[in-house]
């Protein structure tokens, strides 16, 4: 049993790729290198947006929140008030409660055409990064192939020839953001895994007699994780901004459930009467985008230094 | 001197570039001639500066447009509901449904109508749109116009913004200019470009918000529509600033982070230390020494993004009501003119690989290394 235990995991841990960037630095002078950077009170405070965000969209249902499809007299137009906390619409709604419930499609969307994307994609790029020659050919030529096609175009046909009469919106999302997803993340883990799988204790494992797919699982898989769980969440970030444009245009989830994307396109029009119609959902998603953006740049920049540009 | 001017074709490349584009825009908003003439030009000064690079980067292309035509038939041919009634409505009769299948060429095998589509395709005809009756050619001409304007203004503006903060802020690294550089440059990247949009007409265009009374906001430019340049260039600049502005902003934002990034390790290296032991003054240091070698990640990420534009911007276009290609497509789309979606993705897949390479070839007036034949480093191929 013993010998399974993969000893390269504890001997190559000091020498990881941000450790020795860490003592190039230091030696090259710069203030704080040596220290591993602090994620800073922002990334919690991006954190806990993030949390309460989301607790309060799972919970939504059971919170005291007023009725999000619920017309309420007399009210149309208002701004903030006590009783409406983020004011009402056009027709009368609470913006509060349809602000959450928006959350509810936004996240789900995003979180789910994720993981299946991370699952997909982070397995189509580790083959390509592993196998390399004619796998990585194939694959990268359909990842390339697929990225020329801007995603907002691809993802309107799909959704519109797959699903005209938005019956199972929702489904079809899902599935069109997987699609949209895979070839980026592909890209990130196949660049990662190139470099990875160079290291000598893959040789080593290989040597040993270690199958691909355990090699694969157990030796290259843990190193370039942290890497694509922080890449994951700035494609969630991008998620939500498509479903937020698909929304805008009215081809989202049909109502009376409420995307923010759609509330900011029906606050257009009152725009110069009542710009908070509009301007609290776009409040909303750009928090959202901004504290997932940030969260996933901390967490890729401690975890990859080098990489952490974009 | 010919001898000179053929060792250094981006010489006369250049002004002639510059050339081109001033004429586009004295002689008319012809810019589909424009940017024809601009990959002309683009393509012979490569050809001329490295012959071998230059062809590999564009039999480069070949490959990539074959996967790409392939997956977008593919994709919609393999889409359910039949095309015939669709267009026919679904009180079709069976014999007129098989007309139409007959006439559209759907009762051939898949493979076959491919390559009737790709060798059409070659000869310049996208097909005929049923719902249109147009050409798809013809109608992806007259909106493509309005997109390549939008997507030119808003990287100009973009770059406009982002070299002098991205220089700055690598000036100033770590230090407080530096951190609210960026810290208000990630904003601009996080909001979503529609809300941008929105933002930019609320503030701009129609008065702004009302607190307490006060009104804070402008009313000083067109909310929205399109005036061709030809028609009445100052009011054509006036209605594109705000669209091009809302792309901008957060293009603005991914360009400054990079070469910020790459300006940091840049001036790191020991030639920045020599031209200063030379007493170069900062500014020339920086802007003559230290950009040229930073800008290569950050030319390669406006390809994308000038890709990324030319159909792209749907939203953007939806909004200002301008009559360009991602209008069209969004129309084409909802309207099940499958033939039109066909034709218009590719174009703008044409375009956008057309870009990358452009810039493969702009990387050759850029870097000195790659000029000399079988220059080693194959430069980056995005």
């Amino acid at each position: 049993m013993v010998s399974q235990i993969p000893v390269d995991d504890v001997a190559t841990r000091a020498d990881t790729p941000s450790a020795v960037e860490a003592a190039e630095a230091a030696q090259a002078g710069i203030p704080g290198a040596r220290r591993r950077k602090r994620l800073g009170i922002l990334f919690w405070v991006a954190v806990a947006y993030l949390t309460l965000l989301t607790l309060a969209a799972i919970f939504a249902p059971v919170l005291p929140l007023k009725d999000y499809a619920k017309t309420f007299r007399g009210t149309s137009k208002d701004g903030p008030s006590l009783t409406y906390w983020l004011g009402n619409d056009g027709a009368g709604h609470d913006i509060f409660s349809r602000i959450i419930y928006g959350a509810q499609v936004s996240l789900i969307v995003a979180f789910v055409g994720a993981i299946f994307a991370l699952l997909i994609g982070g397995s189509i790029g580790l083959a390509a990064g592993y196998y390399r020659r004619r796998v990585d050919t194939i694959i990268t030529a359909f990842t390339d192939a697929t990225l020329v096609i801007p995603p907002l175009l691809l993802a309107l046909s799909l959704i519109l020839f797959l699903d005209p009469d938005a019956e199972r919106r929702i489904f079809i999302l899902i599935l069109v953001f997987v699609l949209l997803s895979i070839a980026p993340i592909a890209r990130v883990v196949r660049a990662s895994t190139l470099v990875w799988s160079e290291r000598e204790f893959v040789l080593a494992a290989r040597t040993m007699g270690a199958r691909n797919g355990r090699i694969m699982l157990r030796e290259v898989l843990p190193n370039v994780a942290p890497a694509l769980v922080s890449y994951a969440l700035i494609v969630m970030a991008n998620l939500i901004v498509v479903e937020g444009a698909v929304s805008f245009l009215g081809l989202s989830v049909p109502p009376p459930t409420p995307t923010w994307g759609d509330m900011i396109n029906k606050g257009r029009t009152d725009l110069d009467v009542a710009a908070h119609i509009a301007l609290f959902p776009a409040m909303a998603m750009f928090f959202t985008v901004l504290a997932l953006n940030y969260v996933g740049d901390r967490l890729q920049e401690r975890f990859e230094p080098r990489e952490s540009v974009l | 001197m010919v001898r000179k001017l053929t060792e250094r074709p981006s010489r006369i490349a250049v002004p002639l570039l510059i050339l081109i584009v001033l004429w586009g825009f004295v002689v008319g908003p012809r810019i589909r001639w424009i940017f024809a003439a601009l990959l002309i030009v683009g393509t012979a000064a490569a050809f001329l500066t490295n012959g071998r690079y230059a062809l590999r980067r564009i039999m480069g292309i070949v490959p990539i447009m074959l996967v790409v035509s392939f997956l977008v038939f593919g994709l919609m041919a393999s889409l359910p509901g039949d095309p015939a009634i669709n267009i026919l409505g679904p009180s079709a009769t069976p014999d007129a449904v098989e007309q139409v299948r007959t006439e559209l060429g759907l009762d051939q095998p898949f493979f076959n109508r491919y390559g009737d589509w790709l060798g059409d395709l070659v000869m310049g005809d996208l097909g005929t749109s049923v719902q249109r009756r147009q050409p798809v050619a013809e109608g992806i001409g007259q909106s493509i116009t309005p997109s390549l304007q939008l997507m030119a203004y808003s990287v100009i503006l973009a770059s406009l913004l982002a070299f002098p903060l991205g220089v700055y802020a690598a000036y100033k690294q770590g230090r407080r200019p530096d951190r609210v550089i960026n810290t208000v440059m990630l904003g601009f990247f996080a909001v979503p470009n529609f809300v941008i949009a929105v933002n930019l007409v609320l503030f701009l265009a129609i008065g702004g918000l009302s607190v307490f009374g006060t009104r804070l906001g402008l009313k000083i430019l067109p909310g929205a529509g399109y005036v061709e340049f030809g028609e009445d260039p100052v009011e054509h600049f006036k209605r594109m600033l705000l669209p091009a502005l809302s792309l901008a902003l957060g293009q603005s934002a991914v360009f400054m982070r990079l070469l910020r990034s790459d300006m940091i390790g840049t001036l790191r290296l020991p030639f920045i230390d020599l031209a200063r032991s030379k007493g170069l003054s900062t500014n020339r240091i920086l802007w003559r020494h230290a950009l040229r070698p930073s800008m290569f990640t950050l030319l390669t990420v406006m390809g994308f993004s000038v890709g990324a534009l030319i159909g792209g911007a749907i939203i953007t276009e939806v909004i200002f009501t301008m009559p360009g290609i991602g209008s069209f497509m969004l129309e084409s789309i909802t309207r099940r003119d499958y033939i039109s979606v066909q034709g218009g993705t590719l174009v703008i897949a044409t375009l956008y690989i057309l870009t990358l390479v452009m810039v493969d070839f702009l990387y050759l007036a850029l870097d000195p290394r790659l000029r000399t034949t079988g220059g080693g480093l194959g430069g980056g191929n995005g």
